[in-house]
């Protein structure tokens, strides 16, 4: 769990910003300042600091193109560092999302650069409250995805409006999560796919928007616009267009090409918070998934299972979702590789390659298993016998897959 | 353009059954606050209700409260903190009012048009996007900041012309903070008396109690008179803007009750 996480220049390690978890107070600025000069003294000596441990506590630098330098401090969970670096390469592109990468990587005037990047904050404080965030994508790299009978009727009213924006680029968003979007959309690479998911989730609720952005991998010193149109609550359809049509323009055609999806949306919407439709019969040991797809760059993620309703209440969704986002820590950089960037390192060091691991604990089980393009991580209540994991895992990750309205 | 309150709106139709009972589909199930429609909805009220639209553009020095203030008129969550609103948030709502000239209810669909500081000084198509073809215009400042008021003189030159058709209307914010105060009663009066804009004001926290519904009743109703009087002036309806003697204005808009 991240508890803080300061920015400052590279060069002159003037202060940028630093953000803390809700709750904490805040460093004084002595302790930021040594916790840069070590580094920086490092650096002089051209020794690359890279992280170092406390008690219970990691800290993490990374610096981005000479220009911005972010350390994390977090709380020791005996994870590989890449998942920290992972989450500094978020925020650092969050701001090259918001602000562009020339702005952000030749800050001309720091104390102008202050204050133009507190328009990242509410995206920025997405990776510090990562305890509370209801999605996985930001952890695995892949963007959330929720599954309905609907989705395929939906597609189609979505491809006919992206259409009529005159923009490849569309996407249907229940709760954050991605029900559908157009063939472009998913050549977006993973982490523009997480971050604009992120993005329209972080931003005050409203009825539409009209938002410049910036891509990190595929535009990132020419802004597009991010337009968003709130269909009903919790349901918004994003397009990334030029300079036309205004918002005006397409707003007014919102009603014309959404309308009669009405029906569907507010069905499509109940598999909130579950993330799949309720016909998935899956077994009754499961207390959440995680399932990954590295080539298409989705997760289909859920710690609702039928189980939460008949009373098992041994861990709610928040330990559980805890303890998933732990698992997959602990697993990838230790024993699987995947799209977080360094998380081959150890993996690769193996003489073999594992496809399966497992651990279990008095109060849960866990089972973890590789079929390329997939992975599934499982969580499973104690009930489930260990010999059994491997082959439920198995069947689990088939009818997750093989269903069509998943689109894993 | 100042007038009383009550002379095109009828002010007190809120109170009655037929008001009441309209305005019980505007507001959440626990009367916290107005409910939000997305643009596929509408409130469920008769469908032979008139609806009127219009575009306004909010407009203030960053972090007086644009997006608060907006969230809180139309019924989204306030936020917690200041937040850099990026690029443009439009928020729509609905308000239904009896329109005294026509004696009839009408429906009005206000979209609030709001961007950030920021973001409309990089991007040069923000602030023309925001403007085009814009009914009204509220200037927002905070009571807490002095230099949020003072710069209004210039954002009302620099957005309006004496010969526009634009409805300006001033909303103080934070009015909750008077401790923090910094903008007194004589400066609004004397701005009130220069430009001839009323004032409003808007505390925007979430308190569940009937003076806070009152607030937004209030504010709702002078906003959407303040653009009905437009429509009856571009219809040729109405002549001129009735002034009033300044002092009875006065007496209006800072009358304890709203403060």
């Amino acid at each position: 769990m991240v508890a803080y996480i300061f920015c400052l220049t590279t060069s002159g390690g003037v202060p940028v910003f630093a953000r803390s978890k809700n709750g904490l107070k805040q460093l004084p600025f002595p302790v930021i300042g040594s916790l840069n000069g070590v580094h920086m003294f490092a650096r002089s000596h051209d020794v690359e600091l890279l992280s170092t441990v406390t008690d219970d506590s990691k800290i993490l630098w990374k610096s981005f193109h000479d220009s911005l330098t972010l350390i994390v401090v977090s709380e020791d969970d005996n994870a590989d560092d890449c998942h920290l670096g992972n989450v500094l390469s978020h925020v650092f592109d969050s701001m090259v999302m918001l602000l562009g990468f020339d702005d952000v990587t030749n800050i001309k005037n720091v104390e102008r650069f202050k204050k133009d990047v507190r328009v990242c904050f509410p995206l920025i404080d997405k990776f510090v409250e990562d305890q509370s965030l209801l999605t996985f994508g930001d952890l695995v790299n892949a963007v959330d995805v929720i599954a309905a009978a609907e989705n395929a009727v939906l597609q189609n009213f979505l491809d006919a409006f992206a259409e009529c924006a005159d923009s490849p680029y569309g996407c249907l968003l229940i709760h954050g999560k991605i029900a559908v979007a157009t063939r472009k959309w998913w050549n977006l690479t993973s982490r523009e796919l997480v971050l604009i998911s992120l993005l329209v989730s972080s931003l005050t609720s409203c009825s539409s928007r009209d938002i410049p952005v910036f891509l990190p991998d595929g535009s990132p010193s020419v802004p597009h616009r991010l337009m968003t149109f709130q269909l009903t609550k919790f349901i918004d359809v994003c397009v990334l267009c030029g300079p036309k049509p205004s918002l005006n323009e397409l707003e007014e055609e919102v009603g014309r090409f959404w309308r009669t999806s009405y029906e569907s949306l507010r069905a499509a919407l109940q598999n909130h918070p579950c993330n799949i439709p309720s016909s998935f019969n899956l077994d009754s040991n499961i207390l959440g998934f995680i399932v990954v797809n590295i080539e298409t760059n989705r997760c289909l993620c859920s710690v609702y299972s039928s189980s939460t309703t008949n009373g098992d209440e041994s861990l709610d969704c928040h330990e559980r979702r805890h303890i998933l986002r732990s698992y997959y820590k602990h697993v990838v950089g230790n024993y699987f590789a995947s799209k977080v960037e360094g998380s081959e390192k150890i993996p690769s060091s193996f003489t073999h390659s594992a496809m399966d691991t497992y651990m279990t604990t008095d109060t849960y089980k866990c089972y973890a298993m590789l079929s390329p393009p997939h992975q599934i991580y499982i969580l499973y209540s104690t009930d489930i016998p260990t010999f059994a994991m491997r082959s439920i895992t198995e069947k689990t990750l088939m009818i997750l897959t093989k269903d069509k309205s998943t689109q894993l | 353009m100042m007038f009383a309150s009550g002379k095109l709106i009828q002010a007190d139709w809120h109170t009655t059954a037929e008001g009441r009972d309209m305005l019980s589909c505007l507001f959440t199930r626990n009367k916290q606050g107005l409910r939000t429609f997305g643009l596929l909805e509408r409130p469920p009220l008769s469908a032979h209700i008139e609806e009127v639209h219009y575009k306004i553009f909010v407009s203030g020095k960053s972090g007086v409260g644009k997006t608060c203030t907006v969230a809180k008129l139309s019924g989204h969550d306030i936020p917690k903190s200041h937040i850099e609103t990026a690029g443009i948030q439009t928020s729509t709502c609905y308000w239904p009012a009896k329109v005294l000239d026509m004696n009839k209810v009408m429906l009005f669909r206000l979209q609030f048009w709001d961007a950030g500081e920021a973001a409309s000084k990089k991007f040069d198509h923000i602030m023309s996007a925001c403007t085009d073809r814009v009914d009204a215009i509220l200037f927002l400042f905070s009571i807490t900041d002095k230099v949020s008021f003072d710069e209004l003189h210039q954002q009302i030159s620099r957005l309006t012309s004496s010969g526009d058709n634009i409805t300006k209307l001033v909303i103080a914010t934070k009015c909750d903070q008077h401790a923090l105060g910094e903008v007194t009663r004589k400066d609004i009066r004397d701005f009130e008396k220069t430009w001839k804009i009323p004032i409003l004001k808007v505390k925007n926290i979430l308190d569940n109690n009937q003076s806070d519904t009152n607030d937004t009743v209030y504010t709702m109703n002078a906003l959407c008179e303040h653009l009905w009087q437009r429509d009856l002036i571009l219809a040729g309806k109405l002549n001129k803007p009735i002034l009033l003697p300044d002092s009875e204005t006065t007496k209006t808009i800072t009358s304890e009750e709203f403060i």
